[in-house]
């Protein structure tokens, strides 16, 4: 009987719903409701929708999954989530379709005679377990080490990092982000002392300039450049596209305007001079919430291996700063950045006018830099000086790539260097992390290991005897893969990979573990704009995959560390959050509750009694600031941020008489980094098939080739063949070329140089010395 | 004689400003004959990309208020019957003002921005492409129904629209299902009075069209993936 | 059991604000309008008291404007 009166409840409700929307539309005619975007499923279809975060890239849109007879059929925008109010981009439109690829990993295989058997998986995970403990007892716990992704899950990333330092107590942790976030967090932590961006979406909604730092919004991040587009048709705000391409999002701007690659930090600099000059600076703000420091200059490249380096900071007065600048007047930076003196006072100009509001967005262009930590802190000088920061609409703001980088790889910390909060060097965060993880403090050790590239050269050295990696494909993402994919192939070295679909890195594996894909678990991700959003399991995946976090628990238990993890196979996502959110306590990181995120399509920490911090450091929204001043940048002893003198060095390898062409590589709209999900959508497999290399056509020209025939390019590392793309998506600059990485077939990262920021360790895919030669 | 000097003297300021004025409008009128010819693509332009975005300008038509004018809207029927093939230009199916007129002074008059059209009693559709001046390099008119000689082509079949035949999944955004080439400016044929009812789209001011709509064959060319290959399925127990 | 269903007119620009805290009681459905500034709220309580409750935690919201009631439903207890 109850269920029929829930059915007529629920007609009364929809009835009641009815009536309320009937009554706004003779208000208001021509009102729309949000939910009224369901009229476009066909009505035969008779779905469940169930909210997530989309699955792709860090701008983490809400979406909603319809799912029928225990299967995902469709995808639309989530209306009620502020990120992206209802629209996708078209890789989020069809991200389900990959997960019924034919190919994909459905059973356990194991490596016997050079043939991978179809193992059950709990006879696989024995194998990785006794593997494991076999090498920490002969070689030592720093033999084994663990590759994750900032798209494993809060929770799997929460119980990796435990599992390593806490269980078995290496800091032989790293993870993919380091490839693609790892200069935001050293330029957020040397500037502010704590990382990720003051601001958040809405700024798109105040500001009067966006201004783009080598950065592709339109294919890359299109659903917040739709954002941006709809504010500069409806008020007017106006897109600056600075970058070394001319791309979609150029065409779309209102101006672009084009650089020599790696003169980004003096063309940043010169703006300061220009801020300076004419007299610009938000004196009071400067004098009361800024300090100035340099650092160490010629770092070098890492270009060796077992390469060391760490700043040494010194303080400056805002006199010698000055004094510093004077190298880089308009005029004398013209020269080698090929940007104009009339563009470079324009740039300056906007960030100088007191009465607009200026948003700085960046992404890879920025981050992956030999020296983009530096090149952070500049962007941060410019807002730092002009006081255009941490309000609605004026801002830095460090885009993401992966869907959790933030979330997992910044948050819970599954860098070497560590802990779900503060670093293993810090002897207080250790005693943290210890106690939430009632471990002996002394078993987490105080010093980093190898982050990402060195880890791989450590394979490759033979130090490493056993590596696991999940949801990531080094093979296809790391910097000069001709060196790396020999050193995984090394008998030396025991590789498990966990993934959803075979890779080129699964090829080189011993066991491969059978992952779940997003939606077939639960879990939580968080965005650029520091939003965490839970979904909960909508379907079940095929065969005996499983989430990656219960794969960990299942070998911590079998190598005897199980009273560590007493987690439950259906719950253990709630139970290791609520763990989880005991490091982040307080106003400055806490986390929503999960009955919070379970409702709301993702809360934004700092979440202080029930409500989430969208502008940190102004003491208007943020609770944390406490100084008594408009604005407290807290994350660091004195409350100030930093204002760094940081010069222009060259890149480590330029184009020369023998390999003339900067080699610049990036994305395109249609597919997601390595291509091993959105390469299996049919959709987006149609309208990019395959990479190419991206002349300009003059260039083309003189080379007399052709669109469309075949071109190797070749560096000092390696070589690549594909054809040749004049005048379609993309037009570099002269004397550059540009390809995109993510075809498995064509792997340009054969090709590129593993040099990388002495800072924050990220490598540098944006530049390197190549020729190309028509075959 | 000074009385005559003056107003001689008179005279000929008159005349001179006579002089200017007239020079002066005269130039002006010369201007406004002409459409100001568009840039056409050169430098930092990509022909495949711009497109996309060409008629969003504060300065140009602002689509997303566009009135939707049931009477006289266009049916794709319509649409392809004017043309001898999906793809083909269109021909010009209503006769023309002056013949020996270069289009840039004549067709662009109507195409560019549209607008409806008392004698034809139907909307101008606007041209994807404006600042190709040559239109009747192209386009043709069509002054006779017969042919030369018996005649064989067969029309290919459009591409078909519809729920669920251009789109992966109940309700995801569709593919384009033709060639973009000369017809980058999505919004030219795809919103506005003139846009033919089964095509016409109810979001026009979404700007990137592309964020969500891919083309459904690619025109990029198809290589050789032997450079590498994946090994995983030789070796895999099936 | 009381069914009510109300138009929620919020304060200008402040809807997003107002969703989400219709969204955080309980016994709450909302959906807001795309294009202007109000939202369709549907009330689903199980007794005339925690309907007044509702309805008094509702009108304490800032960012609320209006609260206007459209429609109402009682249905006998069971």
């Amino acid at each position: 009987m109850y269920t029929s009166v829930t059915n007529r409840r629920n007609f009364i409700r929809k009835m009641a719903m009815l009536s309320a929307m009937t009554a706004a539309a003779s208000m208001f005619p021509g009102i729309l409701f949000a939910s009224e975007q369901e009229e476009r499923i066909p009505k035969d279809a008779n779905l469940d929708w169930k909210k997530g975060p989309c699955r792709f890239c860090g701008v983490g849109c809400g979406i909603l999954v319809g799912t029928e007879n225990g299967k995902a059929v469709a995808v639309k925008g989530d209306p009620n989530s502020s990120v992206n109010k209802g629209l996708l981009c078209v890789k989020g439109y069809h991200q389900i379709m990959c997960i019924q690829s034919k190919d994909r990993l459905t059973h356990a295989l194991v490596k016997k005679n050079g043939r991978y058997v179809k193992t059950p998986l709990d006879e696989a995970l024995d194998i990785v377990a006794t593997k494991m403990k076999d090498t920490i007892a002969t070689h030592g716990k720093d033999a084994v080490a663990m590759y994750t992704s900032g798209q494993s899950t809060i929770p799997e990333g929460y119980v990796a990092s435990k599992f390593m330092k806490g269980a078995i107590g290496t800091n032989n942790l790293d993870c993919n982000a380091r490839l693609c976030m790892a200069s935001a967090v050293t330029g957020f932590l040397t500037t502010f002392g704590a990382d990720e961006p003051m601001g958040c979406y809405e700024d798109i909604d105040y500001a009067d300039y966006f201004i783009t730092w080598g950065n592709n919004m339109a294919e890359m991040h299109p659903v917040l450049f739709s954002r941006m587009l709809e504010q500069k048709t409806r008020r007017g705000a106006k897109i600056i596209d600075f970058a070394t391409r001319t791309t979609r999002s150029s065409t779309a701007s209102d101006r672009s305007i084009l650089f020599e690659p790696q003169t980004d930090l003096a063309v940043a600099n010169a703006i300061c001079y220009e801020i300076i000059k004419n007299g610009w600076v938000n004196k009071s703000f400067v004098e009361k919430h800024c300090s100035f420091s340099k650092g160490v200059t010629n770092m070098g490249y890492g270009l060796e291996d077992n390469y060391k380096f760490t700043d040494k900071p010194e303080k400056i007065d805002f006199e010698s700063y000055k004094e510093f600048l004077k190298e880089y007047s308009p005029e004398k930076v013209s020269k080698y950045s090929k940007v104009s003196v009339k563009d470079i006072k324009y740039l300056a100009s906007i960030y100088g006018d007191p009465n607009k509001k200026v948003v700085s967005y960046w992404c890879m262009g920025m981050n992956q830099h030999t020296r983009g930590t530096w090149m952070n802190n500049l962007v941060y000088n410019i807002h730092l000086l002009t006081g255009k920061i941490s309000q609605p609409g004026n801002g830095p703001f460090s885009l993401t790539g992966q869907p959790s980088a933030c979330g997992t790889a910044r948050e819970v910390g599954t860098f070497t260097h560590k802990l779900p909060k503060g670093v293993v060097t810090n002897e207080k965060h250790r005693k943290l992390a210890a106690k939430i993880w009632k471990v002996p403090y002394e078993r987490i050790p105080s010093k980093p290991t190898y982050h990402a590239t060195e880890m791989f050269r450590a394979v490759d050295r033979g130090e490493i005897k056993f590596i696991w990696t999940q949801a990531t494909n080094p093979l296809v993402s790391l910097p000069k893969t001709s060196r790396y994919r020999p050193g995984m192939e090394k008998e030396s070295c025991f590789v498990v990979v966990s993934d959803v679909f075979p890779t080129p890195t699964s090829d080189v594996a011993d066991v491969i573990l059978p992952a779940s894909w997003h939606i077939e678990k639960s879990g939580l991700y968080g965005n650029s704009e520091r939003r965490t959003q839970h979904w909960d399991k909508m379907i079940d995946g095929p065969g005996e995959t499983k989430p990656d976090a219960w794969m960990f628990i299942e070998v911590a238990k079998r190598m005897g560390y199980g009273d560590l993890f007493p987690y439950s196979e259906e719950n253990h996502v709630e139970e290791i959050y609520n763990e989880y959110r005991q490091f982040h306590e307080g106003a400055k990181h806490g986390m929503a509750p999960l009955e919070v995120l379970k409702k709301e399509s993702g809360a934004i920490w700092p979440y202080v009694n029930g409500k989430s911090t969208q502008w940190r450091f102004n003491a208007k929204y943020d609770p944390a600031c406490s100084n008594g001043e408009a604005f407290h940048f807290y994350g660091k002893p004195d409350g100030k941020a930093v204002i760094w003198q940081r010069p222009f060095e060259e890149a480590p390898e330029k184009p020369d008489q023998e390999y003339p062409f900067w080699l610049n590589t990036g994305r395109v709209i249609e597919h997601w980094h390595t291509g091993s999900m959105t390469r299996r959508i049919p959709v987006l497999h149609q309208a990019m098939p395959n990479a190419y290399v991206e002349f300009h056509p003059d260039d083309a020209k003189s080379l007399g080739i052709r669109n469309g025939e075949n071109i190797k390019v070749t560096s000092r590392r390696g070589s690549c063949t594909l054809p040749a793309s004049i005048n379609e998506r993309g037009l570099p600059t002269k004397g550059q070329v540009f390809v995109p990485f993510f075809d498995e077939n064509m792997l340009i990262n054969d090709v590129t140089l593993d040099a990388f920021c002495p800072i924050s360790k990220e490598p540098d895919y944006k530049k390197c010395a190549v020729k190309v030669e028509k075959v | 004689m000074r009385k005559r000097l003056v107003i001689i003297s008179l005279f000929i300021v008159m005349f001179i400003t006579f002089i200017v004025i007239w020079n002066f409008s005269y130039q002006k009128g010369l201007e406004d004959a002409y459409i100001p010819v568009i840039d056409t693509p050169t430098g930092n332009f990509i022909p495949s990309e711009s497109g996309v975005f060409k008629r969003f300008d504060n300065t140009d038509l602002d689509y997303s208020n566009m009135p939707v004018d049931e009477n006289h809207q266009r049916t794709l029927k319509d649409y392809y019957d004017n043309r001898a093939y999906p793809g083909a230009p269109p021909s010009i199916p209503h006769p023309v003002a002056k013949e020996r007129s270069y289009g840039g002074n004549t067709c662009i008059q109507c195409h560019q921005y549209g607008g409806f059209v008392e004698k034809f009693n139907a909307y101008a559709p606007i041209t994807p492409h404006p600042e190709m001046v040559n239109c009747r390099q192209c386009h043709v008119t069509k002054n006779t129904n017969n042919t030369f000689t018996e005649f064989a082509f067969a029309k290919a079949d459009p591409p078909s629209i519809g729920e669920g035949i251009n789109n992966a999944m109940p309700g995801s955004p569709p593919m384009i299902p033709h060639q973009l080439q000369m017809r980058e400016s999505c919004i030219s044929c795809h919103a506005g009075p003139s846009a033919p009812e089964e095509i016409r789209v109810t979001h026009p001011e979404r700007i990137n069209c592309r964020q969500c709509h891919l083309p459904k064959n690619t025109e990029l060319h198809k290589v050789d993936v032997s450079t590498f290959l994946r090994q995983f399925d030789k070796i895999n127990e099936k | 059991m009381p069914i009510k269903s109300y138009l929620a007119h919020s304060v200008i620009g402040k809807k997003e604000e107002l969703m989400i805290a219709l969204k955080s009681l309980d016994h709450c459905e909302v959906i807001p309008a795309k294009n202007q500034d109000v939202l369709a709220l549907v009330t689903d309580t199980s007794n005339d008291k925690e309907e007044e409750i509702l309805k008094e935690k509702i009108e304490s919201i800032s960012s609320l404007k209006l609260l206007s009631l459209v429609s109402g439903f009682n249905t006998p207890q069971n």
